[in-house]
């Protein structure tokens, strides 16, 4: 290792000397192991093939499914407020002005009116 | 597996792409490209040989569950890289353990005259205090950089950190392994 620490090329004499010390023994053996690690572990079948490949699939009909959900949940906000304003333009304008709730015989009068 | 896979020619990227259509065998290929440098890496960071050879074999299968999320279009190296080194870091932070036994089950000093046998000794006790004297990430990438000759973009990808925070670590790795070799690494040419 004669070379300096500021070389931007790997020193050939450290890294036999890395090599050497974390190799570690029977290094055939170990892949052999890992080879059949990987292998006993499951062999990916047609299913998992396919699940992957419908991954992206299933991501986009969630998406879809969702912003249908929140723009039904929308609508159906946005036709309630809608009846409440007719409801409420329904009544004379002075039981919506006044800070006393106004009598129970007005509000069924409006609402008799709208149907 | 596909008779044109086993032409030690073909990409990584191609055998990763007809493992991820469920060919384990293309896999095999790729372990037997990569698990060396994986295991010295993971090694690198555990210092004790059967944590190591575990957090690879956990890397290996790890990869292998999501091989088909590799993209093609980048390096597959650093990808399978990241996923071993994150595999020893994980049993590092799991055990908590600084074991301070060396790795003694390499650097063959059988046949050797008794002075050149101790001065073997000496260098594996030296290269051991200092790779055990830097810290985990300079430790791999010291010996992705000078033990198996990867560029420094590669080790980048594979650590997740910036190019020049990869050339820092093996300024600093080199510079300690220096002081920690002394003699033994000037004359060792």
């Amino acid at each position: 290792m004669t070379s300096s620490p500021f070389d931007n090329q790997p020193n050939e004499v450290l890294g036999r000397m890395l090599r050497e010390e974390l190799t570690g023994s029977e290094p055939e053996a170990f892949l052999r192991r890992l080879r059949g690690v990987v292998t006993e572990a499951g062999t990916r079948t047609q299913w998992d093939v396919l699940a992957g490949w419908a991954r992206p699939r299933v991501m986009a009909a969630a998406i879809a499914a969702a912003l249908l959900l929140w723009f039904g949940s929308w609508f159906a906000s946005t036709t309630s407020a809608n009846e409440a304003g007719v409801m409420v333009a329904s009544m004379p304008a002075h039981t919506v002005l006044s800070p006393q709730p106004p009598p129970v015989d007005e509000i069924m009068s409006a609402l008799m009116e709208r149907r | 597996m596909d008779p044109a896979l086993r032409n030690s020619d073909v990409a990584d990227a191609e055998l990763a792409q007809a493992a991820a259509r469920g060919d384990p065998d293309a896999f095999g290929q790729l372990i037997d490209r990569h698990g060396l440098a994986a295991r010295r890496a993971a090694r690198a960071i555990l210092r004790d040989a059967d944590d190591a050879d575990d957090a690879v074999q956990e890397g290996m299968l790890a990869a292998w569950r999501a091989i088909d999320r590799y993209d093609p279009a980048r390096p597959f190296r650093p990808w399978l890289m990241r996923i071993v080194v994150n595999a020893a870091l994980d049993a590092r932070r799991r055990s908590r353990v600084r074991r301070a036994e060396p790795i003694v089950d390499s650097l063959e000093s059988g046949g050797l005259s008794p002075d050149r046998r101790a001065e073997a000794a000496l260098l594996r006790e030296r290269i051991h205090a200092g790779l055990a004297s830097l810290p985990e990430r300079q430790r791999v990438a010291l010996v992705l950089f000078d033990g198996e000759g990867w560029g420094h973009a590669e080790i980048a990808a594979a650590l997740g950190v910036p190019e020049g925070t990869v050339r820092s670590y093996v300024f600093h790795a080199r510079r300690a392994m220096r002081r920690a070799l002394g003699n033994l690494a000037e004359g060792m040419k």
